[in-house]
């Protein structure tokens, strides 16, 4: 096996068209991400943008949702996002954005509050974004609120003073960075992030094209030296794990050259939770290879084909994630969700940016979660197909 | 000596298409049994099954004895393989791809080593074992594949023709190799669309079309099957229909072809053909500038057979 390990490493290592889409790619790319957005991050600092709330019936009595957006609304605060204007209907929210003196406005209909913007673009999507989470968390803080006055009431309470409760469990919330978006150092949401993100994503996702090589060697039914393998006596289990862990190694190595040239040289800054940022990019770089692997047993064709399809598969994962700017990643995830669902780079992308913005880890395992399922997935298909060892044709 | 390979009914089919009809044949221990045929006669998809590569829709194979299957692990050690297609990695020198492949077979390094430079020397690669394959001529290229299939030196070889595209002094240094093979004790199966091959290699050969044999024995046996002695060709100008049809009277004649200045005759079998067919010339005082005469060759097996060249 040692035998084996060494000669797909080394065969590999030389290999200038992997070397160039696995290692060399994402960094030139990375490299090409710092020039480009040194400039936008200072054009494009996310200041206070203006929104306008439509007070009918259902606003007034949604309370958790009123203080929510009040706190990301109050004047001299840090956290502040939004300028707040308050409509009496929705004709005059209309007329405000028709006139483009507001980004978007909130109206609250049937329990569900309602977004609606004029067109795509950061401020629009974090507004989506931020009313998505208040909206998640909502339910959190009215069981919170629902159990404290259960235990003041137990405990004899006669008196509850239900807006002290209320504002209580909404900062306790708050504090835990359950939806509030946070600010970074340079004091401002810095999405150029997303774009370094989905690079990850994309070098993780090329990993594939080394499981693919790895595979399309083993297989007789691929090619020729796949023949000479297996009439070889040699257990083709040992064989195709031996070739995975290579290109599962190499993989890591050039996310290892990635990390250590975004952090170093251009000054990318992932934030401070190393643990969840190692065990996220090892799960997509195995996310990777096994899309290499399922693309390499499953598909019939020549291994130029299947790394052409696997470059494009990988770049329009990363552009539905976000790799050519983030309004792409809102109107897919508004516009047919289910595709960001599936994607990987979406879900790696996604995994590192509720680690940067959000305190709480849930949406970070969510994605390391369904990208684990993802991998189980295709190798579960790889290996029925694997366990063929005779062919109906070559 | 014993059957080293035994081939029952094989029969394989893909969809309609039936790419091995029913063939039976053994291989015995020692000898080159070659496997003639046209492209798309059935020859690799023959080697394939018995190598357990391919599924097969009837028919029973062993090799040494035992029934083939992929995880035939003690066969397969003895089993080496030279495929149609260069199968090298592109990223490994010579002397890495023939030690990764002898590898597959061989643990002990120390062995491997000296089994390794045994092949390279055999196949005359020795000065470039540093050499990528890119560097290396279609012949140089060709040798090392030979190399990757022969260096944990196995007892039974399968070439699937070894020398397609090859130049013909990369071809008769491959030719001779595959025979030194075999006077080291391997056993050979050897395909080939190259008559000559077969005729020059071959201690027994196997004639396909259509996935079917339609005949087989020793170049010999095979060349009676032709149905002609010699064939004799000779450089005329200007023969007239009239002396055509006396030359045809001659004794033993088969057939005549004349076709530009070209006379072409094939003889049955007998006595003093030749000796005949000058005296009727002198007689006839018919002038010719070169004349010169062959034995039937394999092709002419196949067109008594089959109607048709084996080149076709």
């Amino acid at each position: 096996m040692i035998h084996q390990f060494t000669y797909a490493l080394k065969s590999l290592f030389r290999n200038k068209m992997l070397i160039f889409w696995t290692f060399a790619f994402p960094i030139i790319m990375a490299f090409f991400f710092n020039i480009a957005f040194s400039n936008i991050v200072e054009d494009e600092k996310l200041d206070v943008f203006p929104i306008a709330i439509v007070q009918n019936q259902e606003w007034n009595n949604d309370e958790i949702f009123q203080k929510s957006i009040e706190t990301l609304g109050k004047e001299n605060s840090e956290d502040r996002l939004f300028s707040l204007h308050y409509t009496a209907n929705e004709q005059e929210a209309k007329k405000l954005l028709e006139d483009e003196e507001i980004t978007g406005y909130l109206i609250v209909e049937k329990e569900e509050p309602k977004i609606v913007v004029k067109k795509s673009g950061i401020e629009e999507t974090v507004f989506q974004n931020v009313i998505q989470e208040i909206e998640k968390q909502k339910n959190i803080v009215v069981d919170l609120i629902t159990q404290k006055i259960e235990e003041q009431m137990k405990q004899g309470i006669t008196t509850i003073d239900q807006e002290k409760i209320i504002n209580e469990e909404l900062q306790s919330v708050q504090e835990k960075g359950t939806y509030t978006a946070q600010k970074n150092e340079n004091n401002h949401l810095d999405y150029t992030m997303i774009e370094y993100y989905t690079l990850i994503a994309m070098a993780c996702l090329y990993g594939a094209i080394l499981g693919m090589t790895a595979i399309n060697n083993l297989l007789a039914n691929m090619s020729t030296k796949g023949m000479r393998v297996s009439v070889a006596p040699v257990k083709r289990m040992k064989m195709i794990i031996s070739s995975s862990l290579v290109a599962l190694v190499a993989q890591l190595i050039g996310l290892v050259l990635l990390f250590a040239f975004t952090l170093l040289i251009i000054k990318v800054d992932y934030g401070e939770k190393i643990f969840p940022i190692i065990l996220l990019a090892f799960v997509g770089a195995l996310a990777g290879l096994s899309l290499g692997v399922f693309v390499g047993t499953v598909l019939k064709r020549k291994e130029d084909t299947k790394m052409g399809i696997l470059i494009a598969v990988t770049m329009l994962g990363c552009f539905f994630s976000g790799m050519m700017g983030i309004t792409m990643k809102y109107i897919i995830d508004t516009a047919v969700p289910i595709v960001n669902k599936i994607n990987p780079a979406s879900m790696i992308t996604d995994g590192f940016y509720a680690l940067y913005y959000y305190s709480g880890l849930e949406r970070y395992w969510v994605n390391v979660i369904s990208l684990i399922i993802f991998s189980i997935v295709l190798i579960a298909l790889s290996t029925i197909a694997l366990r063929r060892q005779k062919y109906d044709s070559i | 000596m014993s059957k080293v390979i035994e081939v029952k009914d094989l029969t394989k089919k893909y969809k309609e298409l039936t790419a091995v009809d029913h063939l039976s044949f053994n291989l015995e221990e020692g000898e080159i049994l070659g496997l003639l045929g046209p492209n798309g006669s059935g020859k690799s998809t023959t080697i394939n099954c018995i190598l357990s590569l391919l599924t097969m829709n009837e028919g029973e194979i062993k090799i040494f004895g035992k029934e083939m299957k992929p995880n035939a692990y003690d066969i397969k050690k003895d089993i080496g393989v030279i495929f149609q297609e260069v199968a090298v990695f592109e990223e490994l020198t010579v002397y890495e791809n023939i030690d990764y492949f002898c590898g597959l077979y061989i643990n002990n390094k120390q062995e491997r080593k000296e089994k390794v430079e045994k092949a390279i020397e055999f196949v005359g690669l020795s000065e470039f074992k540093k050499f990528y394959p890119k560097q290396l001529s279609g012949g140089l290229l060709r040798r090392l594949n030979i190399a990757c299939g022969i260096a944990h030196e196995p007892k039974l070889i399968f070439l699937d023709e070894p020398t397609v595209a090859v130049d013909p002094q990369s071809r008769n240094n491959i030719l001779e190799g595959i025979k030194a093979l075999r006077d080291k004790g391997a056993t050979i199966l050897y395909t080939t669309h190259y008559m000559e091959e077969a005729e020059i290699l071959c201690d027994r050969i196997i004639i396909m079309d259509k996935g079917k044999i339609i005949a087989q024995g020793t170049k010999n046996e095979l060349k009676e099957l032709a149905g002609i002695e010699e064939k004799v060709t000779l450089e005329v100008e200007n023969l007239p229909q009239e002396k055509q049809e006396k030359l045809k009277k001659i004794p033993n004649i088969e057939e005549i072809k004349y076709e530009g200045n070209q006379l072409m005759i094939s003889f049955q079998k007998g006595e003093n053909n030749f000796t005949h067919l000058l005296e009727w010339l002198k007689q006839e005082k018919i002038s010719y500038d070169g004349i010169y005469s062959e034995k039937p060759s394999l092709n002419d097996v196949f067109l008594q057979l089959t109607g048709k060249e084996l080149r076709d």
